[in-house]
C-alpha cells in the first residue's frame, strides 16, 4: 500500500510539470492550430537563467529563496519577450499553417539550442534547493521542494482553468480555437487574442521551467526532454483540449512512476511512447479530442 | 625619404615577412583529434579533456617539441562535440578523418561514439587514445586501439573489493546504468566484480543519459531495501541526482558511483546525500602525493570548468606525452609505426610517476596504459583518497 500510494504521488508530481508544458503547447495549437517545437527552449531558457542568476545572486549576498525569486522573475520575463519576438517575427505569418509553422519552429529550436550552447556551454547546472527537508504521510516519502513544485504546478493549472472558463479572454480564447471566423465575425479581435494566447503559453513553459530548475539537472537541452513528454501528453490527450493535456500529462507521469518502478526508467520511456502509437491508431484525435 | 631608400625599406620589410613565413612553415603540425562529449552530462569531461590536450601540447611545443627525422613537430588538438551519442560520434569521426585528416585520435570518450570512430580509424590506419570503458572495443583486432584510462577491469575490483572489506554486512547490491553501450559493459565487469566478494546482484536496471526525473527508479531502488547501490557508468551529475532522492526516500545503504570523477559534480545535484559515497575515477590534489604540476593544472581546470581535474582529463594528458615519446623512439609520425612502439615505452605522466601501455593478460594485446588505480570516498563533501594502488605490470616494467 505504501508502495502504491508512493508510486501516486510521485506520478503526481512528474505529471504536474508536464501539465504546466503541456497547456501550453495545447493553447497554441488551440488558437492558432500550430505545433510550436520550440515550445521548450521556454523552458530552458528560464531554467538556465534560475541556474546561473541562484549562484551569482547568492555569492553576492543574496538570500537563497529572494535569489530564486528573482531569478525565477529573470527567467519567465526573458522568456516571455523572446516568445513573443518568434511570435511577431515569426509564427504570426505562419497561422494554421501546420507545415510551414514545423519548419519554422524547428529552426528556431535548433538555432536557440546553438545559442544556448554557445552563450551558456554544455556543462550541467544546478540550483540548491530553495526548501529543504522531507515530508512524510502514509509511508509516503517526498521533499518538500517537490510537494511545493507540485502544489504551484496545480496553482497556474487552476488559474489557467479559470481564465478559460470565467474570463472575457478565456472566452474569447474558447471562441476563435473553435471556430475563429466565425470568433471574429462576433467582433473578437482575432490578432489581439492569438497574441496573447501565445504570451499565456510561453509563460506556462517558462513557469515549468523555472519551478523545475531546483530538482533538476539543468543543461541546454533539457527542454527537448520535457518537449517530447509534453507533445505526447498533448497527443493522447488531444491536441488543443485543455482537459486532455491535463490527463495526458497525468497519465504520462504514472506511467513513468509505475513503469520505472516495476520495470525500469528505459522500459517506461518505451512504454510511453509505445502508448502514442496505439492511441493515434485507435482514436487519432486523442482521448477527449474532438477537433 | 627619397625614394630609393623608401623601396630600400620595402625590401627590407618584405624579406623579414619572408624569412618569418618561411619560418612558420618549417613547424610541422601534427593534428590530434578529439571526440568528446562538449554538451550534456558529460560535458564537462569533454571541455575538461580538451583542456589539457592543449595544456600538454603547449608544454611539448615548449619542451622544443618532437623531433623525429630532423624536423620538429608540435601538436594541435581539435575536438568536436560527441554528444556521447553513436550518431554524434559517427559525424565527428568523418569529420576528424576525412575534412581534417587526421592521423592521430589524441582522446575519445563514451564507448558507443568511441565504438563509430573506431570503425574508421582501424581501417584507415589512424592511431587512436580512448578513455571509453567498454571492453568490446580493445584486443588483437584493434591494433591501433589504445586506452588512456584505467577501465573496469583495473578500477571495478580493486573498488568493490574495498567496499566490501569496509562494510562487510554488504549481502545484496542494486545496479543502475545508463542504457548504452558503457553502461552494459560496465554492468558486466560490475557483475563479476561484486559476485567475485559474495555480494548478491538484486537488481539492473537502466535510464536514459539525460534523464532529468529520478525518482521512480529511486523509489524502486528504495524498496529494493538493498545493502549497496552500485551507480555504475552514470556520470556524477546523473549519480548526485539518484543519491539525493534515494536519501529522500530514507534509503541508507552504501554507494558506490565508480565513475564519480570528482566531488563537485556530485555535490553540485547530490549536496549532502553524496556523503560517504566510494568513487574511482577521481583524484584530490590536496594530499602530499600531489605534484606542483597537478596542483598547477587543477586550478586551471577548476577556472575552466568550476571542477577538479579527473582521470578522464589526465589520460588526455598522458596520450599527448605518450606519442611524443613513442615518436622520437620509433623516429617517425606514421600511426603504424608509432603504435608499435608503444607498447615498448615508458612515459612521465601526470599522476607524477612513470607510465607504459600493457594489459597483454587481460585483453589480448598491449593496449592498457598502467596507471594507479585510485580509491577515494566522499567525507562530507569533500574527496578523500583512501587507497592507490600500482599496477604490479607497471612496476616490472620499470624494473627492468
Amino acid at each position: 500500500m505504501q508502495t502504491a500510494l508512493q508510486l501516486v504521488m510521485t506520478g503526481l508530481q512528474i505529471g504536474s510539470v508536464y501539465m504546466l508544458f503541456s497547456l501550453g503547447l495545447t493553447l497554441i495549437f488551440g488558437v492558432m492550430k500550430i505545433v510550436n517545437f520550440a515550445h521548450g527552449q521556454f523552458f530552458t531558457l528560464s531554467a538556465m537563467l534560475v541556474a546561473v542568476l541562484v549562484p551569482w545572486l547568492t555569492t553576492r549576498g543574496v538570500s537563497l529563496p529572494v535569489a530564486f525569486g528573482l531569478g525565477a522573475l529573470a527567467g519567465i520575463a526573458v522568456s516571455i519577450v523572446v516568445g513573443l519576438l518568434l511570435y511577431q517575427f515569426g509564427f504570426r505569418y505562419f497561422q494554421r499553417d501546420l507545415v510551414g509553422s514545423f519548419i519554422l519552429s524547428i529552426g528556431f529550436a535548433l538555432l536557440f539550442e546553438g545559442v544556448f550552447l554557445h552563450y551558456f556551454g554544455g556543462a550541467v547546472r544546478a540550483v540548491p534547493p530553495i526548501i529543504d527537508g522531507d515530508v512524510s504521510f502514509f509511508g509516503v516519502n517526498l521533499t518538500a521542494q517537490r510537494l511545493a513544485l507540485g502544489l504551484v504546478a496545480l496553482a497556474f493549472t487552476l488559474a489557467l482553468y479559470w481564465v478559460l472558463s470565467a474570463t472575457r479572454l478565456g472566452k474569447a480564447m474558447r471562441a476563435v480555437s473553435i471556430d475563429h471566423e466565425a470568433a471574429m465575425l462576433q467582433g473578437i479581435p482575432y490578432k489581439k487574442i492569438v497574441f496573447n494566447s501565445f504570451a499565456i503559453a510561453t509563460f506556462l513553459g517558462a513557469v515549468a521551467g523555472a519551478i523545475m530548475a531546483p530538482i533538476s539537472v539543468i543543461t541546454p537541452t533539457v527542454g527537448a526532454d520535457y518537449l517530447v513528454k509534453g507533445f505526447i501528453a498533448v497527443v493522447i490527450g488531444g491536441l488543443g483540449s485543455v482537459p486532455g493535456a491535463i490527463v495526458g500529462s497525468l497519465f504520462i507521469g504514472f506511467l513513468e512512476s509505475v513503469g520505472g518502478y516495476f520495470f525500469d526508467p528505459s522500459s517506461a520511456n518505451m512504454a510511453i511512447f509505445v502508448l502514442a502509437m496505439l492511441i493515434l491508431l485507435l482514436r487519432p484525435k486523442g482521448v477527449m479530442g474532438n477537433g | 625619404m627619397k625614394m630609393g631608400n623608401k623601396f630600400a625599406v620595402l625590401l627590407a620589410a618584405l624579406g623579414v615577412v619572408a624569412i618569418n613565413a618561411a619560418s612558420v612553415h618549417a613547424e610541422e603540425i601534427i593534428k590530434l583529434g578529439l571526440s568528446v562529449p562538449l554538451s550534456g552530462a558529460g560535458a564537462n569531461w569533454g571541455k575538461g579533456s580538451e583542456l589539457l590536450c592543449h595544456e600538454a601540447a603547449k608544454e611539448v611545443k615548449a619542451g622544443g617539441g618532437v623531433k623525429v627525422g630532423g624536423k620538429i613537430y608540435n601538436f594541435e588538438c581539435i575536438a568536436y562535440d560527441n554528444k556521447y551519442t553513436a550518431a554524434e560520434g559517427t559525424k565527428v569521426a568523418q569529420t576528424l578523418l576525412k575534412r581534417d585528416n587526421v592521423k592521430f585520435i589524441g582522446g575519445s570518450l563514451g564507448t558507443a561514439p568511441v565504438r563509430a570512430l573506431q570503425s574508421l580509424t582501424e581501417r584507415e590506419g589512424v592511431l587512436m587514445f580512448t578513455t571509453a570503458w567498454g571492453p568490446s572495443i580493445k584486443g588483437p583486432k584493434f591494433p591501433l586501439t589504445f586506452t588512456q584510462m584505467n577501465t573496469p577491469s583495473e578500477v571495478l575490483f580493486p573498488l568493490i573489493k574495498f567496499a566490501k572489506e569496509a562494510n562487510p554486512s554488504i549481502k545484496t547490491v542494486a545496479f543502475l546504468n545508463p542504457n548504452d553501450a558503457t553502461g552494459q559493459e560496465v554492468e558486466v565487469v560490475a557483475r563479476k566484480a561484486w559476485e567475485a566478494v559474495g555480494v548478491n546482484v538484486v537488481s539492473s536496471d537502466w535510464y536514459e543519459r539525460g534523464t532529468t526525473e529520478f525518482q521512480p527508479i529511486a523509489v524502486k531502488l528504495a524498496r529494493l531495501k538493498a545493502d549497496a547501490v552500485d551507480l555504475g557508468a552514470a556520470p556524477p551529475a546523473e549519480a548526485g541526482r539518484v543519491l539525493k532522492e534515494l536519501k529522500a526516500l530514507g534509503w541508507k545503504g552504501v554507494q558506490v558511483v565508480p565513475v564519480a570523477t570528482g566531488a563537485e559534480g556530485l555535490v553540485a545535484t547530490g549536496g549532502d546525500a553524496v556523503d560517504k559515497t566510494y568513487t574511482g575515477a577521481a583524484v584530490t590534489f590536496d594530499g602530499p602525493t600531489a605534484t606542483a604540476r597537478q596542483r598547477q593544472l587543477n586550478e586551471v581546470m577548476i577556472k575552466a570548468t568550476g571542477e577538479s581535474m579527473n582521470t578522464i582529463q589526465i589520460g588526455f594528458y598522458d596520450a599527448v606525452i605518450a606519442l611524443k615519446t613513442a615518436m622520437e623512439k620509433a623516429q617517425s609520425v606514421q600511426p603504424e609505426a608509432v603504435a608499435k612502439v608503444l607498447p615498448e615505452i615508458t612515459f612521465d605522466s601526470l599522476y607524477g610517476s612513470k607510465a607504459a601501455f600493457g594489459g597483454k593478460q587481460t585483453y589480448g594485446s598491449p593496449q592498457q596504459i598502467l596507471i594507479p588505480v585510485i580509491i577515494t570516498q566522499m567525507k562530507g563533501l569533500k574527496l578523500v583518497e583512501l587507497q592507490r594502488i600500482e599496477s604490479g605490470e607497471l612496476k616490472q616494467r620499470i624494473a627492468r
